[in-house]
């Protein structure tokens, strides 16, 4: 990829005006720069990074609640703005269940008493209103939900740093040495760390070491037991380039192995591991969602997106909001990795493209 | 059949029983370096003198060192040495009670479940994730029309709106969207029920069928965005052939180059790997039966790690291993038997 910049500079672009010198990484910030989605996909994720990093000062100035203070006379209650409408909307749902049929009556009631709530809470003073409920230990919802996001985002970037390095080495590694018998063990690891279940592995592991249910202890045994698709990818791009004149070249003058492989086979597979580095991260949020739902994840009292949810285990019928809020984080947060990562992917192939 | 497919048959055989073997290691590295033992709940309880413990380590055999205790889980006590090295308390008393090894598929008895054999509760179980895998698959299936449709009609909205949807529903974890399914249409409309396998005391099949619904639904998910996008992609590829070409350039109907030439062609695959992927989905998804509270191998295992019941953790994850491995080979040796294009040497 790198090789295939168009160093356009010299007599040519001299003597002609309309060629102009483009780098690799240039066309690739101009496609960006073009691409609506992408951009706004990458605002929703700064904004979902600005929140979570300001998360102590929006807990403390914006919504005044200590997300892992515990109030036991406000365990599960509705959102304040819906707290009158909520009886109602149960009630809704239970005429539903009824031979008479929904009772559709109930919905004026529901939506005058939801928007006299939210004139209650815009002006209240800090702390009165719990804008998303609270949990099964009367803590804020809201605020646990963006303290959790630190913990998630910080679980998701440490998994793509864990996986992407080892992935990359294990990749350069075995690519470089393919056939070999380096290359043997690498592909017996990773058929070996394929074979087995990895979610009930994981669940294992954390259940049985508990000094794993950290968010680094998290991130070092998920990305443990992720590297192998990227590892994959990579020895294959770096087999194909093995051979080629530059690498000969280098090696020719007396390049040592670790110089080839850093400083000219990596840049080749840059644009890979960015691409799957991303999508790794949005594949790790989810995937603490689920231990932690399951219990082996992150222990309360600090909150993430997943053992939030797992409060909601025996009365999630009564309190959605339990379930509706970490939910709808993660749905945001994993929405603009996608699609960052596939505005990436096709903004790193400019020259195919076109 | 060739020899060199042969060859190739024989040496992912051989690999996956070594694949398989490694597992039972893993299992048991995981039972000898958990914190405490597995008799560690003991310490818990007050009543229980140094004595006891030491009575029931050598009843369970723990007392033993590590390589008789993996001989005698592995491949059974029963032939060893009638001494204390070699047996556990429980085989050298009594004859009957002698493990006889993982390969005879003797787990051992849960600790948990007092007194219940663990293949029994294992297989009990297999049942329930069976029929919940199988629903799963068979509705996933409806991926390929997907998949056929987005690739016929590529660029226009079939196309985008199935690739929105796909997306969209990748970027949530898909036990969460069973939970909301469960709160809404369990909870508030009570359209499906919230929770088990079939009413207590009713066993109609149309009550079965009612509870399968939601959960197979969910556990569809997968599949429909896995197969459109496969399905898309080999239809593509296909489309692109000069065997295509051909059959259009002598004046075929579009429909009968599309199922005819094509969908044969492209469907191979996914055809072909459904058996092996299904024992993959065997091996239980927790996540799913957790949510749906289904009484399958996957709620079994979350029960069992609650309880550090280590017999039944570690036959789950020895069999849930073998079920995958298996359905991964399965997978290879059909791809290769069926297409000839496959290439089974290592390719250097």
């Amino acid at each position: 990829m790198a090789e295939q910049t168009l160093p356009l500079s010299g007599r040519l672009a001299q003597s002609t005006e309309e060629f102009e010198t483009i780098t690799y990484w240039g066309a690739v910030r101009r496609k960006l720069m073009r691409d609506k989605i992408t951009l706004a996909a990458m605002a929703l994720g700064a904004v979902m990074i600005i929140i979570t990093l300001a998360a102590p000062w929006i807990t403390d100035n914006l919504l005044g609640f200590d997300p892992t203070a515990t109030n036991l006379r406000k365990r599960s209650d509705p959102p304040t703005w819906f707290e009158a409408g909520w009886p109602k909307f149960e009630q809704f749902g239970f005429t539903c269940q009824s031979s008479d049929g929904c009772q559709w009556a109930l919905w004026p009631e529901i939506a005058s008493d939801a928007v006299d709530g939210l004139r209650f809470c815009v002006n209240a003073d800090l702390g009165e209103c719990h804008w998303l409920g609270t949990d099964q230990a009367g803590r804020d919802v809201l605020s646990r939900a963006i303290h959790g996001g630190r913990i998630s985002l910080r679980i998701g970037a440490y998994v793509a740093i864990v996986s992407m390095t080892l992935g990359v080495v294990a990749g350069l590694i075995s690519g470089y040495y393919a056939a070999t018998i380096v290359d043997d063990i690498v592909n017996a690891v990773i058929q070996t760390l394929g074979s087995i279940p990895d979610l009930f592995f994981l669940i294992i592991l954390l259940s049985t070491f508990p000094f794993l249910r950290s968010p680094e202890g998290l991130a070092i045994t998920i990305g443990a037991l992720g590297w192998m698709g990227i590892s994959r990818l990579i020895r294959g791009q770096i087999f194909s380039i093995r051979e080629r004149e530059y690498i000969l070249a280098s090696r020719a003058t007396g390049a040592s192995i670790w110089r080839i492989m850093f400083q000219h086979m990596l840049p080749n597979v840059a644009s890979i591991i960015i691409v799957v580095a991303v999508f790794n991260i949005a594949g790790a949020i989810i995937a603490e969602a689920g231990l932690s739902y399951l219990g082996v994840g992150i222990g309360p009292p600090l909150p993430s997106w997943g053992n939030m949810m797992q409060g909601s285990l025996g009365n999630f019928t009564n309190a959605p909001w339990l379930v509706l809020a970490p939910g709808f984080f993660i749905f945001l947060t994993t929405l603009s990795i996608y699609l960052i990562g596939d505005g990436l992917r096709d903004a790193l192939d400019p020259w195919l493209q076109n | 059949m060739n020899s060199a497919l042969m060859r190739y048959i024989i040496r992912r055989g051989v690999q996956s029983i070594m694949l398989a073997w490694v597992a039972t290691l893993i299992a048991f590295s995981i039972y000898q370096a958990a914190p405490g033992g597995p008799l560690q709940f003991l310490d818990d309880d007050p009543s229980v003198t140094s004595a006891d413990v030491a009575r029931l380590e050598r009843l369970y055999g723990i007392d033993r060192n590590i390589f008789a205790q993996y001989v005698s889980w592995f491949a059974g006590e029963d032939w060893l040495p009638a001494n204390e090295t070699w047996r556990s308390g429980f085989c050298l008393s009594d004859q009957n009670r002698c493990g006889h090894g993982i390969i005879r598929l003797d787990f051992g008895k849960s600790f948990l479940f007092k007194g219940e054999s663990v293949i029994d509760l294992i297989v009990e179980r297999m049942g329930a994730t069976f029929v919940l895998a199988f629903t799963s698959m068979i509705i996933g299936l409806l991926g390929i029309p997907l998949g056929i449709w987005a690739a016929v009609r590529r660029g226009h909205w079939p196309d985008h709106s199935i690739r929105v949807l796909t997306v969209a529903l990748n970027t949530v974890p898909h036990w969460w969207l069973g939970l909301l399914l469960l709160i809404f249409l369990g909870g508030f409309l009570g359209l499906v029920p919230l929770s088990g396998m079939q009413t207590i005391g009713d066993g109609s099949l149309l009550d079965r069928l009612h509870h399968l619904l939601l959960p197979a639904t969910v556990g569809a998910i997968g599949g429909w965005i896995g197969y459109s996008r496969i399905v898309r992609f080999e239809m593509l590829e296909v489309l692109n052939q000069d065997y295509v070409r051909t059959a259009r350039a002598k004046g075929l109907q579009e429909r009968l180059v599309v199922f005819r030439h094509v969908l044969r062609n492209a469907l191979m695959p996914v055809i072909t790997g459904l058996s092996g992927i299904f024992l993959l989905a065997l091996s239980g998804s927790i996540l799913f039966e957790t949510v749906f509270s289904w009484p399958g191998m996957g709620r079994l295992a979350i029960l069992a790690i609650n309880a550090r019941d280590y017999p039944v953790i570690m036959g789950l994850f020895v069999i849930s291993s073998v079920l995958g491995i298996l359905g991964l080979l399965m997978v290879d040796i059909l791809y290769s038997v069926v297409d000839p294009r496959v290439k089974y040497e290592v390719i250097a």
